[in-house]
């Protein structure tokens, strides 16, 4: 029979091949014997057996098939002993098929593929065996670089189809996700959220406003009168932050009215040409306390995904809203801010920029604001052993309402800490949330 | 430009200053977890004016100060403290007046001395010498707040930086302590945003504030 041979063929050229790897180090025994070989032989060699237990594996799928189809054949009404004899065939091929897989697995296991044992060999000459990674891809070679470029490619590919996978999954058995303006999940956020009314009503009462970027905005500039709210497309954006004056020097008092031209011209023709749905990075500027910088993804939508705060004086192409200001102060609050964003989008996402812009606002008494907890303005941290003032916000318990008055002595006032006493005060509310539960 | 204050050593009455108090302050500011980066140093220098006729002299201002700071080195600072006129020059102007012979130097000034990080504070600790001696006039510190530059909003924080400063020092019993008196820089017709021209004119009173020490302490010896 035609299948027969081929299987006898294979079988034969899987046995030819076999030996080959196994005389030339007895992979049986111990692995010292194989470092008796060059580092490129046994990377091709491991490669080779890769190869094998590949095709292997895909014998043993097609010969599943067959089986299957062997009983369905079986299971049709007029058949005569032709399926019995396709099964026997398939069962054969299958039980050789899955030894001389299990050979080679053994080989590859000996010689340290399939698990690590031969990365750390000095006298490798910095090759190292394959590695199948965990979720099953193949790194071929362990040079670093290569590695990491596989890896990371190879990762990157995994990412994709991982979400896809997950999106499409996600789509077919939670339809009612994809519409967050469900009751239900609004109800959820409340239950869990007992001890917080507040918030929820809050945000209710703002979503009506802040439907749209523009309305957002409009509204926030109007609430702030000391605030400059800027927006560009993402690549605008690295223009006006490289032509941003750096700190430091007198020359500032002049070079200020060739940049703010320029930079005008900058900021003016952005929001002349390009509408709504190019906006990538929204730019809060308080005049002499600081600049933030939001970054929204994907452009146009109200989906803020990276903040970063910097001093007002500081400028160049390393201020975006993943960047880090070079000053202790702001790179302490644009963490802080990190956090915040986090719990703003897991809370309830439609209305974390909202939350995000305002939370941000209540920043403007950084400098004139006293920690509310020790009542000074500068306090030295312990972890970093640097003086800094309240650099905290909390933003569980924010309302948009709060920043709304901009009186520091009014008890609504939103509250500011040090990172210090924010940590103890947190830790204290923990515990008294605790024992309430009890 | 970041805000700075500039403080003169006030020593208590009947005491002077001596190198023992550069050291303390300076042990001090590393006890704050303070970064030694490197040296810094700035000259004073008081002028007359050449005149063919002395009768003229009374014309002249009495005090007139160039000054030349090291985070700027092209330029030179000139002050009027009586017409509270504060100028930026270009530093060739020393050169000019040499070769004009218009004015001379009277006496000459070097504040210097080491520079330390805290964090987003830059503390500067300094002695004052005159030019060619060894002679230790007084001590001088410079604090700077670098994230922001507008004294309003710097005024706050600055003065609680200084109060623990203060707080620190203090604990080491030295017979003195730094004195700190905000010039009225609008009378200099200075904006908000800080500038170099107002390390000069805190410097410039700083001088004054030395040298009243200075003839009370010889008062008090006569």
């Amino acid at each position: 029979m035609l299948q027969q041979h081929q299987h006898q063929h294979h079988l034969q050229s899987v046995v030819a091949a076999a030996p080959n790897p196994s005389s030339s180090s007895t992979t049986s025994t111990t692995p010292s014997s194989i470092t008796g070989e060059a580092p490129p032989k046994q990377v091709a060699q491991a490669m080779d057996r890769l190869g094998q237990a590949a095709r292997l594996i895909a014998d043993i799928r097609l010969g599943a098939d067959r089986l299957l189809e062997a009983l369905f054949v079986a299971a049709q009404p007029h058949q005569s002993s032709k399926p019995l004899h396709l099964f026997r065939q398939e069962d054969e091929s299958m039980r050789q098929h899955l030894q001389d897989l299990r050979t080679v697995g053994k080989q590859l296991e000996e010689s340290g593929v399939l698990n690590e044992s031969l990365r750390s060999r000095s006298n490798s000459w910095g090759l190292h065996m394959p590695l199948v990674c965990p979720d099953c891809a193949v790194v071929a070679y362990a040079w670093k670089r290569q590695l990491a470029g596989q890896a990371g490619a190879s990762a990157v590919d995994r990412t994709r189809l991982a979400l896809k996978a997950f999106t499409d999954q996600k789509r077919r058995f939670f339809p009612h996700l994809n519409d967050e303006e469900d009751g239900e999940s609004t109800d959820n956020v409340s239950k869990k959220h007992r001890n917080l009314p507040a918030q929820a009503d809050d945000n209710q009462d703002n979503l009506s406003d802040c439907k749209t970027l523009s309305d957002l905005l409009t509204n926030l500039e109007k609430d702030m009168p000391n605030l400059k709210v800027m927006t560009y497309e993402r690549l605008d954006w690295l223009k006006r932050a490289s032509s941003l004056p750096a700190a430091a020097n007198d020359n500032t008092m002049e070079a200020p009215k060739h940049n703010f031209h320029s930079s005008h011209i900058l900021r003016a023709a952005p929001q002349n040409v390009v509408s709504m749905d190019k906006i990538a990075v929204i730019e809060l500027f308080f005049p002499s306390v600081f600049r933030a910088v939001v970054s929204l993804h994907p452009a146009g939508s109200t989906d803020p995904d990276s903040v970063a705060f910097f001093s007002p004086d500081e400028g160049g192409s390393y201020m975006h809203s993943r960047g880090s200001s070079v000053y202790h102060v702001f790179r302490q609050i644009t963490e802080h801010a990190t956090v915040a964003l986090q719990y703003f989008l897991g809370i309830r996402s439609k209305t974390a920029l909202h939350s995000l812009l305002h939370w941000i606002c209540s920043y403007q008494t950084l400098f004139t604001k006293v920690c509310n907890k020790c009542g000074r303005l500068l306090a030295m941290d312990r972890q970093s052993a640097l003086i800094l003032p309240p650099v905290h916000r909390p933003y569980r318990t924010f309302s948009a309402s709060k920043v709304l008055s901009t009186q520091d002595q009014s008890s609504n006032a939103p509250e500011a800490y040090h990172i210090s006493c924010f940590s103890d005060d947190a830790a204290l509310a923990l515990a008294l949330y605790c024992n309430r539960l009890r | 430009m970041p805000l700075k204050w500039v403080f003169n050593w006030q020593p208590n009455a009947g005491s002077t200053v001596n190198s023992q108090i550069l050291n303390e302050v300076s042990q001090c500011v590393e006890s704050m977890n303070g970064v030694k980066e490197g040296r810094w140093k700035a000259t004073l220098t008081f002028y007359k004016p050449m005149l063919r006729d002395q009768a003229l002299a009374a014309e002249f201002p009495r005090e007139f100060i160039g000054i030349s700071l090291p985070e700027q080195p092209n330029k030179y600072y000139f002050i009027l403290r009586g017409n509270k006129i504060v100028l930026e020059a270009d530093s060739s102007i020393q050169l000019i007046m040499e070769k004009l012979q218009s004015y001379k130097s009277r006496v000459a000034l070097n504040f210097e001395g080491f520079q330390y990080q805290l964090g987003d504070f830059q503390l500067r600790v300094g002695k004052v010498v005159p030019t060619h001696s060894e002679n230790l006039r007084g001590i001088v510190m410079e604090v700077e707040y670098l994230p922001i530059s507008s004294l309003e909003k710097s005024k706050q924080i600055v003065d609680e930086f200084v109060d623990i400063w203060q707080e620190a020092v203090s604990k080491r019993s030295l017979p003195g302590h730094f004195m700190h008196i905000e010039p009225s820089f609008s009378e200099y017709g200075l904006a908000d945003h800080y500038t170099s021209q107002h390390t000069a004119v805190q410097y410039a009173h700083v001088m004054g504030q030395l040298i009243a020490t200075v003839q009370a302490v010889q008062a008090g010896r006569n």
